[in-house]
């Protein structure tokens, strides 16, 4: 049985663990208070909670302002309208002056948005933020990992974009487990016939898929790239060495995503070939997270049987 | 005329001329922008900002965030007249490596608080700094000079409606109000008009003067200014223009201001071929013979 936290209570809990220590910390909303389980937080730090109602350029651009002036502003709301609707602030306001701005941007992904469809549905969007200069991209697995990635962003210098869940997530990894922002984290490595690179919702069902692989009698080296951006490249490139075949998992657009960047790095440093697995260049619609990520593409026969015909290929 | 006024007016004309030539030799940029804001930046760089050149970072400054960026040669000829570089380095402008790019990058140039260029930003920027100001629980001012055309950018209204809630008493906005933009006048573009109601349906004290009148200039802002720095209780009677009711203690201030573009040359003035465009060679010297002041060299 999978326990389920939410990875939105764990970056409040980080966020309130900075807040603590550090008075530059300020949280501001979009009218995203209650979306990102936020009471409590106001409640102990009414003075540093920013809200500038349903109006997220605006909030991105006031959270520029803060950090201007040497503050820590994190700005929450909804993936998509963090980096769609205030793409822009983020690109020229944020990150071209690489402000200490950092975002979380929950619902990201099929699954995280499930019921709500398309509109409240991001899937694209650490490809957009990954073509922005100056981004660090944290994608954590589980509740745990979120409050780790709080805590870690504050340390980062220059804009940060954490993508969060639905609230009801996994859990993937002990609470007391590591998280070192800028490495690949290599979770299991049982062999070298396949590496799968995988991260967020998607990590419980690459498991799977590597138990499975095993029973088959593959070897597979399963590697967690919680940091999209930037891209832990020599990792990357040494267990696509090693393993000389690949499979990347996300719930996110096969565009521009983890994808793409593995894809890229492998190109560049070591060809060898890779299958994707996440949504296919289409929109999906409303479900349950689990129906939705089997039906689009995203099941664990899925991954076991790209695993297979890339190995096929080498 | 006062020595204050005569002063002000003398370097306002130093900043058109310094305008005209930095864009000639650019070969690129918007001079009538420029010219309908060089009163309004005289003002607040050489009389009204509590600010140091010597110590562009100092905390306890005054802010000012050009929303309409692409009037910046008249703020790189503001900033640099009154020392924060050298005005040789005018010349330099939208070339490359140049710390001065085609519009205000806040951590290339001294003096430039803030990113702008794509407009609506300096508002919500100017929100977050005011409520910084706050926090850190000193006087400083956050200056937020926008465009008309700007306006119709629905992001300022988003930090309008903001800046009203938060009590922004710190930050003050004002509006070039030159009436046209790029594509013609702002009414016929974008449908802005009753532009004071506006504001005070979002919660403001608006303020008209005329934007090339000096006195006015610093009359009024010199009283934003000191209300902005005052106590909520000395803030209850303060005015801001005589024969005008005092704001709400809590209200922000934006101060219109009716300008002309193109001010100061005079066939660039109200002709809209100017919002963008080079001066000849024979326009350029023209120019020179019109606005007094001394050359970049």
């Amino acid at each position: 049985m999978i326990n389920i936290e939410s990875t939105r209570i764990g970056f409040m809990q980080g966020l309130e663990l900075l807040a603590e220590k550090d008075d530059r910390i300020m949280f501001v909303c979009a009218d995203s208070l209650l979306a990102m389980r936020a009471t409590d937080f106001v409640e102990k730090y009414p003075d540093r909670y920013v809200e500038t109602g349903i109006a997220e350029q605006n909030a991105a651009a006031t959270a520029a302002g803060l950090a201007i002036e040497g503050l820590i502003p994190f700005f929450a709301t909804y993936a998509g309208f963090i980096t769609m609707r205030a793409c822009e602030q983020l690109r020229t306001f944020i990150a071209y002056p690489n402000l200490n701005v950092k975002l979380a941007g929950v619902n990201g992904g099929m699954a995280g948005g499930e019921r709500e469809g398309v509109t409240h549905q991001f899937f694209e969007d650490i490809g957009i933020v990954r073509t922005i200069a100056n981004f660090t991209i944290l994608v954590p697995a589980d509740a745990g990992q979120a409050k780790k990635a709080a805590i870690a962003a504050a340390s980062i210098p220059g804009p940060v974009y954490i993508r969060l869940g639905s609230g009801r997530d996994p859990v993937v990894f002990e609470h007391n487990a590591p998280f070192v922002p800028g490495k690949i984290n290599i979770m299991q490595q049982n062999g070298n016939d396949i590496a799968l690179f995988g991260n967020g919702v998607l990590l419980p069902r690459l498991i799977k898929a590597a138990e499975e692989l095993n029973n088959r009698g593959v070897g597979v080296t399963l590697v967690e790239v919680h940091t999209v951006k930037p891209l832990d490249v020599e990792g990357v490139t040494k267990v696509l060495t090693e393993c000389g075949a690949a499979v990347t998992a996300e719930d996110h657009t096969i565009i521009g995503g983890l994808g793409s960047a593995i894809m890229e790095t492998a190109a560049e440093n070591i060809p060898v070939p890779i299958a994707r697995i996440g949504l296919r260049d289409r929109f999906p619609g409303s479900g349950k997270p689990d129906e939705l990520l089997d039906f689009y593409g995203m099941g664990i026969n899925d991954i076991v049987h790209a695993a297979l015909t890339t190995i096929a290929r080498k | 005329m006062t020595a204050r006024i005569s002063r002000l007016t003398t370097i306002a004309t130093q900043l058109r001329r310094d305008v005209v030539n930095t864009v000639y030799i650019a070969g690129d940029g918007h001079p009538g922008p420029c010219l309908s804001i060089a009163d309004i930046l005289t003002a607040l760089y050489f009389d009204i900002m509590r600010i140091n050149p010597e110590d562009p970072d100092w905390k306890q400054r005054d802010r000012f965030i050009l929303s309409k960026g692409h009037a910046c040669p008249a703020l790189y000829a503001a900033l640099a007249r009154r020392g924060y570089f050298p005005p040789a380095e005018l010349k330099t402008l939208r070339s490359l490596g140049s710390r001065l790019q085609g519009h205000p990058v806040m951590k290339d140039t001294p003096g430039v608080d803030a990113t702008s260029g794509s407009l609506g930003h300096g508002l919500p920027q100017g929100s977050g700094m005011g409520i910084a100001a706050n926090r850190r629980g000193d006087d400083s001012l956050v200056f937020v000079l926008t465009g008309d055309g700007e306006l119709n950018e629905g992001l300022v209204w988003e930090a309008a409606m903001s800046i009203a809630k938060f009590k922004l008493t710190n930050v003050i906005a004002i509006v070039d109000n030159n009436g046209v933009q790029s594509g013609g006048t702002v009414e016929k573009v974008g449908g802005l008009v009753n532009l004071r109601e506006k504001w005070e349906a979002f919660g403001w004290y608006a303020v008209e003067i005329d934007g090339h009148n000096m006195e006015q200039l610093v009359s009024v802002l010199e009283n934003a200014a000191k209300r902005g720095r005052a106590s909520h209780k000395e803030r209850v009677t303060m005015l801001i223009a005589a024969h005008q009711t005092p704001p709400k203690p809590d209200q922000p201030i934006v101060v219109i201001a009716h300008t002309l573009k193109g001010k100061g040359i005079p066939f660039m003035e109200g002709n809209n071929a100017w919002h963008k465009r080079v001066p000849t060679d024979e326009e350029h010297q023209q120019a020179m013979a019109i606005v007094g002041g001394v050359d970049l060299d």
